[in-house]
């Protein structure tokens, strides 16, 4: 079966590509709008403005890789897509943090699941927050805009028997369960969503926004980075932005500098606050980079005597709630629980052991099942919080402290996945903690989790949700940004990424970032045309 | 072979962040002092040194035992080696160079002693000992051990599972043709 290559075919009929590791001088470039990051945020941002008539330019540090590359390898996938070739961490190395590096940024790798944002959420970030106008209502049409755009609709296939696991463990416990919303179309189940969809199926911004964009006359200049912006009277002034090699790794030595009409951030968070924290962009309340957030997750590893196969089937397409709203938004931390792909290099890395542990451990792989809880961070003041700092070559770290607060709601979640577990029918446990191992009982289970030192490096954490570092609010004291996602004391600047989330959003992010960043976009419309 | 000098100082170590105050009189006693090491990358490697070659040939069997049966695993050893050759070329500069300053510790002659117990050649270390140290690594309340050991084994786990000739051991069929 031959699957067109969508982007390679545009690129061929004469889109504006430019690849930067080719320059061989120094580039002056001027649009209306330049747009840094190509993905959920800035590809949205990027098709809306150009409809509008706008010259619009993307900016993408990362490589271009499309549907012919993508050959469901995690040997390559990993270091080429992923932010420090997959290697990015917590500053103190205890969490490793999942983020897109490449032409459609996070959306060309994330796992595809799509929720709108909580009402909770919103309600919250209205109630101590100071946002205006991001209501249910308003963001309503936006969402519905986005889902038909994205194709966005609950999996309507049987779920993979990793996913099953939730459905029926949560059944026989009367626990809430639902299926998730998946953004694609014609989509063959691989479940390799992860490493680049090799089907076109995935509606990510490679082959729905971006090409939008690009069949509109807007352009797209990828590794490139963007280093710092430059000021002049309370305005930016230009972008400076540096020339990678290939790999996308080491700078080339040439600059493009870019002027713009309007400026608009997107790099995702950690990347965004660090863009403006380079160019030391004004920032009276030192908010830049503060109250980042990650979703931070545990896992809960189970042994099946069915075969669970767990690399193969859409990789999320069940989901549990049962434990994210039960004391309120502001409460005791709740969290969301889903299951994450299971390839080998992957599941080894959570797995952990060494030897004969993880060698027996990884021979059990088709009859392992994962489950994993996202932690609802930065609702309540001792939540476990980051800071983006730079490190002396200028690239972020994030420096995120977990807190007493935080470890038991993951004690919680360990308790509630292992209960989940056991009642789906699982014949061991493993509570993914350097303390632990597989157990046969519930009971025993229970107990070595009440047991465990919950400290970094014991627990193993993970988190493919970046947001925060930029927060909007009505209150410069509270947020870098208004409520539309502009700069509050740079009024050509803007930001339309997962940074602008005052919290975490407590559901995978992709919806409320394509949603809210379309509706910034409107908005900014009405000042700029 | 020609010698460079390694500025693995102390200061680069606390830029970076993962000293905690525990381990900074350690760190300050082992790399106080400027060191001999080659930094001559190995010939069909990028970044990988003749000595971290060495230290890793004799660490990777340790992470892997029980994984495979003897005759196949010099070819999975030396396809290891490439594969976190070609990892160390993806990551960013930063992390790359915390990376081969961990390979640093383990592999200068003053503080890879004192820190893993290993003393004399990578090549004569019984696994026991090896072992002895990552486990040592691993439950340590310093946080610069627990972290370079998660390192370790995260490289080590990445590349040897990424390759096809380990998905048998694993029952992955691999990736499904799609024509
Ligand atoms: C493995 C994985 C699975 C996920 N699964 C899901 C899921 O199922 N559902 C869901 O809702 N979310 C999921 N996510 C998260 C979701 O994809 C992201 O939250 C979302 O894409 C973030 O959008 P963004 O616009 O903020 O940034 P991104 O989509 O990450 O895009 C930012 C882009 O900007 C580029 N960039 C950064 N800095 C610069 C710079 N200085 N110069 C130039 N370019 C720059 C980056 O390279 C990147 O391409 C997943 C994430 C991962 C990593
Ligand atoms: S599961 Fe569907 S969307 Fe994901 S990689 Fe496979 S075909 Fe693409």
């Amino acid at each position: 079966m031959a699957i067109s290559d969508v982007f390679l075919e545009g690129v061929q009929a004469g889109w504006q590509v430019h690849n930067a590791s080719l320059f061989e001088k120094d580039q002056q470039l001027e649009v209306d709008v330049v747009i840094v990051g190509s993905g959920a945020g800035g590809a949205t941002t990027a098709e809306i403005l150009t409809a509008a008539g706008l010259r619009v330019l993307v900016v993408e540090e990362g490589p271009l890789r499309t549907s012919s590359d993508f050959k469901m390898q995690e040997a390559t996938a990993y270091a080429e897509l992923y932010q420090e070739g997959m290697a990015r961490m917590s500053k103190d190395g205890g969490i490793s943090i999942m983020q897109g590096r490449a032409v459609g940024g996070s959306t060309l790798i994330n796992w595809t699941s799509s929720f709108r944002t909580p009402p909770a959420t919103l309600e919250h970030w209205a109630d101590k927050h100071e946002v205006s106008g991001l209501s249910e209502q308003t963001l309503k049409p936006w969402f519905e805009r986005m889902e038909k755009r994205l194709g966005i609709e609950p999996w309507p296939i049987a779920a993979n028997a990793n996913n099953e696991v939730i459905k029926r463990g949560c059944q026989t416990l009367g626990y809430d369960w639902a299926v998730i919303p998946r953004n694609v179309r014609d989509c063959l189940s691989l479940g390799f969503c992860g490493m680049g969809c090799p089907a076109n199926a995935k509606q990510s911004m490679l082959v729905t926004c971006l090409p939008a964009t690009l069949q509109q006359g807007g352009e797209l200049l990828y590794l490139a980075r963007a280093e710092r912006l430059t000021f002049k009277q309370g305005r930016v002034e230009q972008l400076e932005c540096l020339a990678l090699d290939a790999r996308g790794v080491e700078t080339t030595g040439k600059r493009i500098a870019i002027k713009a009409k309007h400026y608009i951030l997107a790099g995702g968070a950690i990347n965004t606050p660090a863009i403006l924290l380079r160019s030391q962009a004004p920032d009276p309340y030192k908010l830049c980079g503060k109250r980042t957030f990650l979703h931070p997750v545990n896992f809960s590893a189970a042994q099946f005597v069915d075969e669970i196969n767990p690399f193969y089937g859409a990789p999320q397409s069940i989901y549990s709630d049962h434990f994210q709203w039960q004391e309120g938004a502001a409460g005791a931390m709740g969290y969301k629980l889903e299951v994450p792909p299971l390839h080998p290099a992957f599941a080894a890395t959570i797995l952990g052991g060494k030897g004969q542990v993880n060698a027996q451990r990884m021979a059990k792989l088709p009859n392992t099942h994962m489950m994993l809880a996202l932690m609802r961070d930065g609702f309540h003041p001792a939540s476990a919080s980051g800071k983006v700092e730079l490190r002396s070559d200028g690239s972020p770290v994030l420096d995120y402290q977990m807190t007493d607060f935080t470890w038991q709601a993951m004690r919680r979640a360990y308790h509630s996945m292992a209960e989940i577990q056991f009642a789906a029918g699982a014949e061991k446990v493993f509570p993914v903690h350097n303390q632990a191992d597989y157990m046969t009982s519930l009971a025993e289970t229970q107990r070595v989790i009440d047991g465990l030192d919950l400290a970094i490096h014991r627990a193993r954490l993970g988190s493919a949700h970046v947001m925060g570092g930029c927060a909007l609010s009505d209150n410069p004291k509270q947020g870098v940004t208004n409520s539309w996602g502009v700069h509050h004391q740079l009024e050509n600047l803007s930001v339309h990424d997962g940074s602008v989330f005052p919290t975490s959003i407590g559901a995978n992010p992709q919806l409320s970032i394509y949603a809210i960043a379309a509706l910034f976009s409107d908005q900014l419309l009405k000042i700029c045309v | 072979m020609p010698i460079t000098t390694s500025k693995l100082t102390r200061r680069g170590f606390l830029k970076l962040g993962l000293v905690t105050g525990a381990t900074l009189s350690l760190v300050g006693v082992t790399l106080g002092v400027t060191s001999w090491v080659t930094n001559q990358t190995a010939s069909g490697f990028s970044y990988l040194r003749s000595q971290d070659i060495a230290m890793l040939k004799a660490v990777l069997p340790v992470i892997y035992a029980g994984t495979s049966n003897p005759e196949n695993q010099p070819a999975q050893l030396a396809a290891s080696l490439t594969m976190i050759d070609y990892n160390l070329a993806h990551l960013s500069p930063s992390m790359r160079k915390l990376t081969l300053q961990l390979f640093d510790l383990l592999t200068n002659p003053i503080t890879q002693g004192s820190l893993t117990g290993v003393w004399g050649a990578w090549s004569a270390a019984s696994p026991e000992t090896i072992q002895n140290f990552l486990n040592r690594w691993q439950a340590s309340r310093w946080t610069l051990l627990n972290q370079g050991q998660a390192a370790i084994l995260q490289l080590a786990r990445l590349a040897f599972y990424s390759q096809p000739s380990s998905w048998q051991i694993c029952g992955y069929p691999g990736p499904p043709n799609l024509g």
